[in-house]
């Protein structure tokens, strides 16, 4: 019987083909307008969310308790190579790296400006988070004496400081002595971690000890692992483990960015509702027109003996067929868009200064997750059969039978 | 006028469909002016708080010193600029500034930041920053080492009002320049880079102690009509000697004006993903009215009537609702712009990312433009009427014999 159903519902929507065609190509466009939405803005939140992570905070960072409130280097991890040891025991954890950082000053010949000096070991850097690979000038390598630094880009912008320029940072020491430290620039990073970018003088690990009079201890342990979902179970064992330390999760490093995908998440979430609302409006107004310009098609059935539960699940694949080839269609063209802003990216280049200002890459590519096409098929269901739901009710207080005799 | 009649009986006796339309047409028209009037607010209101805090509108400069910050390209003769600000007409306000980076040594900390010598009278019309205090005193054009300072800055080098500390620094000639200061006021602007960097002193100090009399980095200046920065801006150049540079916030702050471009796009483009779904919706409902009508129309060509005239009279109706739309849409959206351009809208959740971008703003007004209001009515009334072309040609190019029949 269904198969008979089937081919009815078929026939009709065939009968009115380009009004059917016209409901499947809403609901193919609408749908292809929110997956490249999604995954785009998707795209561009995760990849500052990453570039936060890799360059600076890590999945967790471990500090010194309260360091984070009062910077200083009387705030140190005392025991860096303890936790180390422990962080390498634990198969969840991908990667770690230890960081020796003190509030300065850099200056030129001509200018100087503040700035946040960074002790690191820029092989196990580029190990951890590819460092290396936000070089945008110079080389990524202090040199054999280890006099070299590398500058963020808007730092080095605004000290109008180029790769080969020397440069002398100066800051307070152990000793609370302000001690300084003559280097040349190697190298310039663009990490579009806004933070980084503006203030950031990486300089090797052995230099900013002797600069800062720090024979041991580091300031920050950065730690990536393998699978993101298990950040707070390493985080709680970190707690347990190390009860003296501060133990802290990127987003409340960087709250900022938390906030940024929690309000895009509610952004993508109000527009899908909108956009899913009005195209079952549009759902709605072709399968009433439909249902009441064939009333007397349905008396008959009714009269020949076709039962209103048939009739009903009738009306019902003929506004799925229409709901699932309009899903089809947008999954088709949205993830096909989204495959090829996953691979190429939208390039912005021309917005650059503007996209810097929100930290972000100058090419955005796209995100594609399973569950925008859940989602859209959940959404797509939900309104295809809330659409039918009040047309069939008409249908059946319309009494079909007496229709018959209605000219 | 008789079609404008059948029209308005047309529009009367298709009810539901033509309040469908109007519906959709006047919802999306409130949201395309809204959407507007937030936008457009909320970059204004972000883009005045930047520029006011402390860049200004209008800034003069030696020609070379964007390109070349150092001390080689500062005013040398900033009385000779003074002089022709003073005779300039449509100035507000202005004064000199000199902006040097230091290292600040309090008796626990040493930090980096900005000591600004600044006019304190001057730059309470100029800046917020004599409004953005918080605990002490605001600066007096006498004050000789007594130090305004942001309240993050001093929080990192743990001094408050009252207390003393010292600063290392390069004088305008070059020279090591050094002093204790004592501390007088602490302010918060909200942007919080400038509260834990900035700190400022009298200038009359400043150029005792760091060898710039008669020097400045820079001219703020205040235009009588702000909108008119470039052309003021324009205006100075031709006066001012050629080797300095007036330029206006557009320039200063391109980062920023093109970051709210960025925005503007993305949000258009999220605006538009809506708007296609609403008119395919409407485009749906006017196909299905206007092939209800199909018997009707073949009656008409039947008895005479010209295809051009039964085009006349369904996009008459099309136009008339239409309009109807827009204007309700444009009074809804247009009301909803004042009264958030009267109560800003506060987004408390929003803080930190604000924060983090330099903007300074949780609330946003919104901007009521009738202008703007009317040229985007205009869109959409377009839009509107475009959407129902296509059903109206398809069944206008039926035969009358074929029309008659259509079932």
């Amino acid at each position: 019987m269904f198969r008979v159903l089937l081919r009815i519902a078929l026939l009709s929507l065939r009968r009115r083909l380009s009004r059917s065609l016209l409901v499947i190509a809403m609901i193919a466009m609408s749908l292809w307008g929110l997956l490249f939405m999604e995954g785009l803005y998707d795209g561009m939140t995760e990849q500052v969310i990453d570039n936060a992570i890799r360059s600076d905070s890590g999945d967790l960072s471990l500090f010194a308790r309260e360091y984070r409130l009062d910077p200083g280097l009387e705030r140190l991890l005392a025991e860096p190579a303890e936790i180390g040891r422990f962080l390498d025991e634990d198969s969840r954890v991908r990667s770690h790296v230890s960081r020796l950082r003190q509030d300065g000053l850099i200056a030129t010949a001509h200018y100087s400006r503040n700035a946040v000096i960074y002790g690191v070991d820029l092989g196990a850097e580029d190990r951890h988070g590819r460092l290396a690979s936000y070089l945008d000038a110079g080389a990524y390598d202090f040199g054999d004496k280890g006099r070299g630094a590398l500058l963020g880009a808007r730092l080095a912008t605004k000290m109008k400081v180029t790769v080969g320029q020397k440069i002398v940072v100066s800051a307070q020491n152990s000793a609370n002595d302000v001690s300084a430290l003559s280097l040349r620039v190697v190298g310039i990073l663009k990490t579009n971690n806004m933070a980084l970018d503006e203030n950031a003088v990486f300089i090797e690990m052995n230099k900013a000890r002797e600069l800062l009079m720090v024979p041991e201890g580091v300031s920050q342990l950065s730690v990536l692992l393998y699978n993101k979902e298990k950040v707070a179970a390493v985080q709680q064992g970190l707690r347990v483990r190390f009860p003296e330390l501060d133990v802290l999760g990127w987003d409340e490093l960087y709250p900022a960015l938390r906030q940024g995908r929690e309000m895009m998440e509610i952004f993508n979430l109000i527009t899908s509702l909108l956009v899913f609302c009005v195209a079952g409006l549009g759902i709605f107004g072709v399968m009433l027109v439909s249902v009441l310009e064939r009333l007397r098609e349905f008396g008959i059935m009714l009269a020949i003996g076709t039962t209103f539960r048939e009739i009903r699940t009738m009306v019902f694949v003929e506004s799925f067929i229409l709901g699932f080839s309009g899903y089809g269609g947008g999954v088709l063209l949205g993830g096909l868009t989204l495959l090829y802003f996953y691979n190429f990216g939208l390039d912005l280049t021309m917005f650059s200064a503007g996209l810097d200002a929100f930290g972000m890459d100058a090419i955005t590519y796209a995100l594609i997750r399973p569950s925008y096409f859940f989602t859209a098929l959940a959404a797509v269901s939900v309104a295809t059969l809330v659409s039918v739901l009040l047309p069939l009710r008409i249908l059946k207080k319309a009494r079909p039978i007496e229709a018959i005799n209605k000219i | 006028m008789m079609f404008v009649h059948f029209a308005m009986k047309n529009i009367r006796a298709y009810r539901n469909r033509s309040l469908v339309t109007l519906l959709l047409t006047t919802l999306t028209t409130a949201l395309l002016v809204f959407a507007t009037a937030f936008m457009d607010g909320s970059h204004q209101k972000m883009l005045q708080n930047a520029v006011e805090i402390y860049p200004g509108y209008v800034q003069v400069t030696h020609q070379d010193f964007r390109d070349q910050p150092s001390l080689d390209n500062m005013i040398f003769d900033a009385k000779a600029v003074r002089q022709v600000l003073a005779t300039t007409p449509g100035i507000a306000a202005f004064a000199a500034r000199f902006e040097s980076f230091v290292l600040f040594a309090g008796a626990e900390k040493a930090v980096g930041g900005m000591l600004t010598g600044i006019e304190p009278t001057a730059e309470e019309k100029l800046s917020r920053l004599a409004s953005s205090l918080v605990s002490g005193a605001y600066l007096a054009d006498h004050d000789g080492n007594q130090l305004y300072m942001g309240y993050e800055l001093a929080r990192r080098l743990k001094v408050k009002v009252g207390d003393e500390l010292s600063f290392v620094g390069t004088g305008a000639d070059y020279s090591f320049a050094a002093d204790n200061l004592l501390v007088k006021g602490l302010f918060k602007t909200g942007l919080f880079e400038f509260d834990a960097s900035a700190a400022f002193v009298s200038k009359g100090y400043f150029d005792q102690v760091m060898a710039a009399a008669n020097y400045a980095s820079h001219f703020i200046v205040l235009p009588a009509n702000p909108s008119g920065a470039d052309l003021l801006a324009a205006e100075l150049n031709g006066r001012l000697d050629q080797q300095y540079l007036a330029e206006s916030w557009r320039t200063t702050m391109a980062g920023l004006v093109q970051a709210m471009l960025v925005d503007s796009i993305f949000g258009y483009l999220t605006l538009a993903v809506i708007f296609i779904v609403i008119f395919f919706v409407i485009l749906i409902y006017t196909w299905l009215t206007v092939f209800a009508r199909m018997r009707e129309i073949g009656v008409l060509r039947a008895v005479g009537t010209m295809p051009g005239q039964i085009l006349q009279m369904l996009v008459t109706e099309s136009v008339l609702l239409a309009m109807a739309s827009v204007v309700l849409g444009g009074l809804i959206g247009g009301a909803l712009a004042y009264y958030f351009h009267l109560h800003p809208i506060y987004f408390s959740f929003s803080e930190e990312q604000f924060k983090q971008y330099g903007l300074a703003a949780s609330s946003m007004p919104t901007a009521f433009a009738p202008l703007v209001i009317l040229r985007d009515m205009a869109v959409m009334f377009v839009l509107a009427v475009g959407s129902t072309l296509y059903p109206i040609i398809k069944a206008n190019r039926v035969s009358p014999m074929e029309a008659i029949h259509h079932v």
